[in-house]
């Protein structure tokens, strides 16, 4: 088909970026690249104005959206009101940063904390990615970035929820950048290891760091620049791709 | 909007938007090999027929539709 998509504004959406490495992605995104940020948030607008805010500091664009990524219908009506508002604009690189941990001994999980945190990461990723490919199908570009973890590759005790889920998005990565590589579109993961965000606060760093290689927790920013990267041109020939960011815990 | 139209509209962006040559282009016609498309690219026929028509072809709908003529025939139900 004949470009038709031509001098549309571009966006980065990144779900769950009010916080973490959501917030630092936005970030890094808005200093790396001309795209438009918009952060999604679920349930802190106050944090998500906060990242707003920061976009704007560094020169950024962006926006809050606010939905659950768990809930199907609600990702639908958000993202087409905006398409309505935005009819000449498209979401070019999509990151699948949602997620949430419940963890606990498998012997003792509730189906609930089981079932919370699948829909949340995986589910999830279907949702967003689902409602948005066609048109990255036409656009004939775009970038998908999924946020996974290292509990998805080696599992880690206590989140058994999490590893699936985690594990799960692993797999349906590197299955859909085959069937979408043709259209120049890449779609890849990174796993980060121990990350100093609100997510691993109740964590003691000085216990666990010992079994770090690099010695320390890693920061959000240092997960942000392999996102950004990812998200640029530069990475074409990259796709189906998990890049750990652990300091070398896990390889 | 009867057949004829239907028929001219899809024709004219199979045309313009699909780079079909006109000679090509009959109710006998394989829609896959006609317009060389991919598994991939039938995403562009639906974004073309939602823009024309201003219907929304799911996966399914194509699950009959072999020839050209079954596509003017898809087209022509889901306006109904």
């Amino acid at each position: 088909m004949k470009g038709s998509i031509e001098n549309k504004t571009k966006h980065a959406l990144v779900t769950g970026g009010s916080r973490g490495i959501g917030k630092a992605v936005c970030i890094q995104l808005a200093k790396d690249t001309e795209y438009h940020i918009l952060i999604n948030y679920n349930s802190n607008k106050l944090e998500a104005l906060n990242t707003l805010k920061e976009v704007n500091r560094v020169g950024g664009i962006g926006e809050i959206l606010q939905f659950n990524v768990v809930n199907v219908d609600e990702v639908k009506k958000v993202l087409d009101a905006w398409n309505e508002r935005n009819k000449d604009a498209i979401i070019e690189v999509l990151v699948n940063n949602a997620g949430i941990t419940k963890d606990g001994l498998f012997m003792w999980m509730p189906q609930n904390d089981w079932q919370d945190v699948i829909n949340t990461s995986l589910n999830g990723f279907f949702n967003v990615t689902n409602h948005l490919i066609q048109k990255l199908l036409v656009n004939r570009y775009g970038r998908i970035i999924n946020m996974v973890s290292v509990s998805g590759l080696k599992g880690t005790p206590g989140q058994t929820n999490y590893s699936a889920a985690k594990g799960a998005v692993i797999a349906a990565t590197k299955a859909l950048a085959q069937e979408v590589a043709k259209r120049n579109i890449t779609v890849n993961a990174v796993a980060p290891g121990f990350i100093k965000t609100d997510m691993t606060s109740e964590l003691d760093e000085k216990e666990l760091k010992k079994m770090i290689p690099v010695n320390r927790f890693g920061t959000a920013e240092e997960v942000a620049h392999v996102v950004s990267f990812l998200a640029s041109n530069k990475a074409s020939y990259i796709t189906g791709e998990i890049i750990n960011i652990n300091g070398g815990i896990y390889s | 909007m009867n057949k004829e139209v239907i028929i001219e509209k899809i024709n004219n962006f199979l045309i313009d938007e699909f780079e079909v040559e006109s000679e090509d282009i009959s109710p006998e016609a394989n829609l896959k090999e006609t317009l060389d498309l991919d598994s991939l690219d039938f995403v562009d026929l639906v974004v073309s027929v939602e823009s024309n028509f201003g219907v929304k072809l799911e996966g399914e709908d194509f699950l009959n539709v072999v020839l050209l003529e079954d596509f003017y025939n898809l087209i022509e139900n889901k306006l109904l």
